[in-house]
């Protein structure tokens, strides 16, 4: 994958200043958090399957060699070819491979965010093969020749409007409207499905691997994925190790947050389990079928502090939910994986020093870890990269000294009473008539989206020794 | 190459491990007990299930028998065709239905690219999600269930289960006479997407209508019910 994460800064400022754009991010950010509440309250048990599926998630993972073994036994038993990957160019190479053995020139990919870490189709497309994204949303992009914005609708980003346009200049398709939605749902499916049906090659991801069976979960809206899995002669499933559940209904278990966290759909359309290549009696599917299991880091992670963020399912919430996601947009975090969880991600999957302004963008609001399915606690990951981000002298020197003098006045507690003693109540003065400020000195950015509220008369901390005095008082009178 | 990867991949995932024995992981999995899962609309399991498939989008009938059941298909594609054209796996309770009381005259086999509709036997109907459940095979080709404009499923009422857990029992229950099956689908709803400003559009890749004809004995206000909770 192209890193641009350290010019997170200058991105997010360049986002912010399209106003259209920015105003689009504002209704996703309050439409699809909105979904997600109203299938969670509907569905009622959002805690206690979370709680259990964070202990089998926990379970697999403690013991991952006994699963992605017992796995591997029931995928080789199914007729499939299994390949391991230690990094996203040794996959990129076993793709090739089996592509080339096959003569293979067309192909139909699914959805996978494994392989936009990998950049699959840019390898393959380098050798001369033609491969087709067949996700709606892929699709665009691709067309577009964009990275994803969000990793579950990866242009959302685009307007209506932009997608005609370039169905417009790609598509040599004559005088068409092309005024709706459906229109251009339409043409896709049209120009789609002839790449479907010519492909040699599908290539798709995996929501989850069963181990006790060897199937691989497939989870979709569109049912492409359906297609590129059973049309060409050859289907490759990219995936990685932490993928891995012990039993069938593990994988449904974990579909009814998963679905309900990222579009507020109580399960998507087609929900599908694959085990290898055609039987004896069957009339369609592939006749040959490839596991790429990719580590790409995993094993690392599995073994840091960090494992927990193994856990994740890509669903998504944590992007919606997140208030600098909405500022910023996707394309800012410079990665494949974006927000909170990208945050966390892109420092373990490439390095710190490229990536180590992603985990401060974060306003430690905790919305993230609320409404995680897994369990996440994203804010304390965060938070715990940013102290290596400290440790190893990577934040700016400003930024050093600004939380070294922080750390020291918070030691020194009479000092910082006093010194925000003088200010608050300066503050409150000073805007006392509008209620807010929308503009500060040194703050700029900031009150350029939003107004600061002007704060009590009071700081927090002589409110509240006021009402530790009030509750003593009152004791004494009972 | 390869194999190099995955000797240094599982040397790796057992330096993190607890090193359990295969007892011990079992009885540990087995002690976290079912997972949570959607409670049904109403208790009754054909009406829950139909309240479901109608939230998905699909569209219902219901049929009391295997006439009625094939002239429900036969409405079905002449209301949207105005022809009988049809194309069925090679499944042997379909071939046995009495077609001629409906005027329809399935192909049996496999979905071209440019098919109108066809039809699927189900396995099984999931109350929880409003889910069909197919089995790709020579009974029920996956082009089937892709490729043409209109899918048209029958379940039997007898082959309803409340939730996921009990949809594995019976599909365990199944591979275990048959064998596993290449795909095992689960479909709820017409093919559908939101990547475009968010806007939710059917037919998107797969059918844009989906049509579900339950047969068999339910309370006779099954579908009434079903209609208004998914109304509701
Ligand atoms: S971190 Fe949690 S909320 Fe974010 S994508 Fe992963 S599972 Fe979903």
């Amino acid at each position: 994958m192209e890193m641009h994460s350290q010019a997170f800064l200058e991105n997010a400022r360049e986002a912010l200043g399209d106003p259209e754009k920015t105003r689009r991010r504002g209704l996703l950010a309050a439409f699809t958090p909105m979904v997600r509440n109203a299938a969670m309250e509907s569905f009622g048990k959002f805690e206690p399957l979370r709680q259990h599926l964070r202990r089998v998630r926990q379970h697999t993972l403690d013991n991952l060699d006994h699963y992605l073994d017992r796995f591997e036994q029931e995928a080789l038993s199914n007729g499939n070819h299994v390949h391991f990957a230690m990094d996203g160019e040794e996959m990129n190479r076993i793709v090739l491979e089996i592509c080339q053995r096959h003569s293979a020139r067309r192909i139909a990919k699914g959805k996978s965010m494994v392989t936009e870490e990998t950049g699959l189709s840019r390898h393959l497309q380098g050798a001369g093969l033609n491969v087709t994204e067949t996700d709606l949303g892929e699709y665009i992009i691709q067309q577009a020749g964009e990275p994803p914005s969000h990793i579950v609708g990866p242009a959302l980003h685009k307007s209506a409007a932009e997608v005609r346009d370039l169905f417009l200049a790609r598509h040599d398709l004559g005088e068409r409207e092309l005024e709706e939605t459906s229109q251009l749902v339409q043409e896709a499916r049209g120009v789609l499905r002839q790449r479907f049906l010519e492909a040699d090659v599908g290539i798709i991801g995996a929501n989850a691997l069963v181990a006790e069976n060897g199937y691989s979960m497939l989870v979709t809206n569109e049912g492409n994925g359906d297609l590129c899995a059973n049309l060409p002669p050859v289907l490759i499933v990219c995936t990685t190790l932490e993928r891995i559940l012990p039993r069938a209904e593990d994988a449904t278990a974990m579909m009814r947050l998963l679905v309900r966290s990222a579009t507020g759909q109580p399960h998507t359309c087609y929900t599908s389990f694959y085990s290898g290549p055609r039987r004896e009696q069957d009339t369609d599917g592939p006749i040959e079928t490839h596991f790429v299991l990719l580590d790409d880091k995993r094993t690392d992670i599995l073994a840091s502090d960090y494992r927990e963020m193994l856990q994740c399912i890509r669903c998504g919430a944590c992007l919606n939910h997140c208030p600098i996601y909405a500022a910023a947009g996707g394309h800012a975090y410079g990665a494949v994986y974006m927000g909170p969880m990208g945050s966390v991600l892109t420092p373990l999957l490439t390095s710190l020093e490229e990536s180590h302004l992603l985990p401060n963008a974060c306003t430690s609001c905790g919305r993230c870890a609320e409404v995680c399915p897994s369990g996440i606690p994203l804010p304390d990951l965060l938070r715990d990269l940013r102290q290596a981000e400290q440790a190893a002298k990577l934040s700016p020197p400003r930024w050093r000294t600004g939380l070294k003098l922080h750390a020291w006045l918070a030691r020194h507690p009479r000092l910082y009473h006093g010194l925000t003693a003088l200010g608050i109540p300066l503050l409150h003065r000073l805007g006392r008539r509008r209620g807010s400020f929308s503009k500060l000195p040194l703050a700029g950015g900031w009150t350029s989206q939003r107004d600061f509220p002007a704060p009590q008369r009071k700081t927090f901390m002589q409110a509240y020794a006021g009402v530790l005095k009030a509750e003593k008082k009152r004791r004494r009178h009972d | 190459m390869t194999k190099s990867a995955r000797s240094r991949i599982f040397a790796k995932i057992r330096h993190s491990s607890r090193g359990a024995t295969a007892a011990t992981i079992r009885e540990e999995l087995d002690s976290f007990g079912k997972a949570p899962a959607a409670d049904l609309p109403t208790p009754d399991t054909a009406t829950a299930f139909l309240a479901n498939v109608l939230k998905n989008q699909g569209t219902v009938d219901c049929a009391a028998n295997r006439t009625d059941a094939v002239r429900a298909v036969g409405q079905y594609l002449y209301q949207h065709y105005r022809t009988h054209r049809l194309v069925a796996g090679n499944d042997s309770r379909l071939a046995a239905m009495p077609w001629r009381d409906a005027g329809v005259l399935p192909r049996f086999g496999t979905a071209e690219g440019n098919e109108p509709a066809a039809l699927s036997y189900a396995r099984l109907g999931v109350a929880e999600t409003g889910a069909v459940v197919t089995f790709t095979g020579k009974a029920n080709p996956a082009a089937n269930n892709l490729l043409a404009e209109h899918h048209i499923v029958l379940v039997n009422c007898e082959d309803l289960v409340g939730d996921m857990e009990e949809a594995w029992l019976r599909i365990r229950h199944e591979v275990d006479r048959d064998g596993r099956p290449r795909g095992i689908n689960f479909i709820a709803g017409p093919s559908s997407t939101a990547d475009i400003e968010g806007q939710l559009v059917y037919g998107a890749h797969g059918p844009r209508g989906w049509h579900v004809i339950l047969l068999g004995y339910m309370p006779a206000s099954a579908l009434e019910d079903a209609r208004a909770l998914a109304a509701g």
